[in-house]
């Protein structure tokens, strides 16, 4: 269409802009509940990044490779004829720590103050939802985000291991295991994305966000760590003790139930949390030393405490927005 | 047919704001901000005012109320008395079917930067309640009536002022609203964009047949744009009133020369107008058409290098004056002084 391409080319070089005048719009037009589930969708695409510049991707992806490493060393690994290395629920308790903290870190003000700091919030409030749906539906899309990131590495796990194990029964077993850990990362997410965002959404800086989201998951980890090591510290001097004083031969010492003291620890970290309600429903013992011990019925303790902080975020988070809705 | 030309001709043009149905009728509208020590800050105060479809400019001087007023009218805020309706609906029942049909631009920035201006206002569609192929069709279309089509895949963030508040009236418009509240949209803006803002705003409301609120805090700016004018003054009504009624009365060219001024004066005072010496220039009244030319032909006759020759612009603190006195006679010096 040689006719076509030469028209368009005058008309650019001549700046002509075709009026096509303005056309009306008869369609349908969607609801609240409609444009709040926009809305998630939307947010939910943009805690990894998508529908903005390629930098936004970066720490989204780096996190979901780190999550997902472990995943694919146990399938190989498992290729080669060892046991499955990593447990569904456990997963990799430090590595998840820390990627996650990162992860709600880095992202959860990417939902919410983002919106604060460049005061775009008076234009979600004009558009026909109510105030209420916003924390909602930002909530619902970083639940959903984190879960992605927690979920999709164990399922990956699962899918590695049951390629590498033989007959019905393996996989049904391997099954029975996967889902308690399923319901592990969703106990996550749901917390995760309630403390992150409520933190975040107390200030429009990303970086005064990033770094208030960060230094609560470090430092309440830290805190929660150091208490448990004090507590450690007491049990080994007891078992050094033990060996001092007994004889050539075996050595017999048991260590003793945890004690209230570093039962009381576990409360003061989310982390810690999750791994003492997680050991309290029936889930394994990490085998990694630093994480908190089984509270056995002191759980019931851990989860409510783990309640409470949800409950306390969200109604910090929907307080917010009430406020933040004049701005 | 002749019958509705001839009832045209016959019956006089309405009153201003009582022809049509009111876009935005306000009832005793009052809005006091809670706290301080003097009991909280009164923004608005017993309003009764009506908008008339086509452009109409709220116009009051920065802390007039005008911000208070359009987020009361998109139900973002609630008042503490009166009542206030949008097309027809109550604006603290209705607020979210008045929000489905009135397009709103804030005064402040209110983009990201870091999204294209596709992305945001394609959003902002689906925010008002656009299906996602709608949404992003009415989005191209909408920054291509702002002027921005070429640049629209751009990241935000890169554009300059006039590219933003271009894209602020894109993201108002997206939603086909029946209204539009536009929140002082030529701020930050040098000369040529303001123009270029207001003829914008000018064809929307002609060839797109919405109706449009303009706040500002410059009349001169907006009234060449406007049907209407609706004045406000620490959260009272000042004066509404048709375009021309504002004008007619308070119209003034000012012309300076670079010397011969005394001479041009008598000149002009010759001719029956009513120069007043202001500064260095003159005031002159203007009476119609035939003051442009006997002001011309006076320069030209008296030979004088003329350096200026231009409309002045008012101010609102003239309007409230004016609203207080029926002949309309400015105090001049006041007012340029201000």
């Amino acid at each position: 269409m040689p006719a076509d391409t030469s028209t368009s080319t005058t008309d650019r070089a001549a700046g002509v802009i075709h009026d096509l005048g303005y056309r009306r719009y008869d369609g349908p037009r969607l609801g609240r509940a409609q444009i709040t589930r926009a809305l998630a969708w939307h947010s939910f695409r943009s805690a990894f990044g998508f529908g903005r510049g390629p930098k936004a991707k970066i720490v989204p992806a780096i996190a979901f490779i780190a999550l997902c490493l472990p995943a694919v060393i146990n399938a190989f690994s498992m290729s080669q004829g060892n046991p499955r290395l990593v447990g569904y629920d456990t997963y990799q308790p430090a590595l998840r720590d820390l990627v996650m903290t990162i992860f709600v870190a880095v992202q959860a003000p990417e939902l919410v103050s983002r919106d604060l700091r460049s005061r775009v919030l008076p234009l979600y409030f004009a558009p026909p939802i109510k105030t209420g749906d916003y924390p909602a539906a930002k909530y619902l899309a970083f639940t959903a985000a984190c879960a992605v990131m927690i979920e999709t590495p164990v399922l990956l796990l699962y899918l590695g291991t049951i390629v590498n194990v033989h007959g019905g029964a393996a996989v049904w077993a391997q099954t029975k295991e996967l889902i308690p850990g399923l319901l592990v990362g969703l106990m996550w997410s749901v917390v995760l994305a309630a403390i992150s965002l409520f933190l975040a959404s107390l200030t429009g800086r990303r970086g005064f966000a990033t770094g208030a989201v960060a230094i609560f998951f470090l430092a309440t980890y830290t805190l929660a760590e150091i208490l448990l090591q004090v507590e450690n510290h007491a049990v080994r001097q007891q078992a050094a003790q033990a060996i001092q004083n007994s004889g050539p031969g075996p050595v017999h010492f048991v260590p003793p139930p945890p004690a209230m003291a570093e039962k009381v620890s576990g409360l003061f970290s989310p982390f810690t949390l999750f791994d003492g309600v997680r050991m309290w429903i029936g889930g394994s013992g990490t085998a990694i030393g630093d994480n908190v011990m089984n509270p056995g019925g002191f759980g019931a303790v851990y989860l409510l405490v783990l309640v409470a902080a949800l409950a306390a975020c969200l109604a910090g988070l929907f307080t917010r927005y009430r406020k933040a809705r004049l701005s | 047919m002749r019958a509705p030309e001839t009832l045209g001709a016959m019956i006089p043009s309405p009153p201003p704001g009582a022809g049509d149905a009111a876009v935005i009728e306000t009832t005793a509208l009052s809005k006091v901000y809670p706290g301080g020590p003097g009991g909280g800050v009164t923004a608005l105060d017993g309003l009764t005012v009506r908008f008339a479809p086509g452009i109409t400019g709220l116009i009051g001087a920065n802390g007039a109320g005008k911000s208070t007023l359009i987020k009361i009218l998109l139900g973002l805020l609630v008042p503490t008395q009166g009542m206030a309706k949008v097309l027809g609906h109550d604006c603290v029942k209705d607020g979210e079917r008045i929000r489905q049909i009135v397009g709103y631009m804030p005064e402040h920035d209110c983009l990201l930067g870091d999204v294209s201006a596709t992305e945001f206002v394609t959003h902002m569609g689906r925010m008002s309640g656009l299906p996602a192929t709608a949404a992003r069709e009415r989005a191209a279309e909408a920054l291509r009536h702002v002027g921005l089509h070429e640049e629209r895949y751009r990241l935000i963030g890169t554009y300059s002022t006039g590219m933003k508040q271009r894209v602020k009236l894109a993201q108002a418009l997206v939603g086909d609203p029946r209204l539009l509240l536009l929140d002082e949209p030529t701020n930050g803006l040098d000369p040529a964009g303001r123009n270029a803002m207001l003829e914008l705003i000018a064809k929307i409301g002609e060839e797109f047949g919405i109706s449009i609120v303009v706040a500002s805090h410059l009349l001169g700016e907006i009234e060449r744009i406007c049907d209407h004018l609706v004045a406000i003054e620490a959260g009272r009504l000042l004066r509404a009133d048709t375009m021309d009624s504002f004008t007619k009365a308070s119209q003034t060219l000012v012309v300076e020369v670079e010397d011969g001024l005394a001479r041009l004066e008598d000149e002009l005072a010759r001719r029956g107008l009513m120069p007043r010496a202001y500064q260095r220039s003159l005031l002159v009244p203007i009476g119609g058409d035939d003051t442009y030319d006997a002001v011309r032909d006076s320069v030209a006759d008296l030979g004088l290098p003329l350096s200026r020759l231009e409309r002045r612009r008012h101010q609102v603190e003239e309007l409230f004056r004016d609203a207080g006195s029926a002949d309309a006679d400015m105090n001049l010096e006041a007012a340029d002084a201000g």
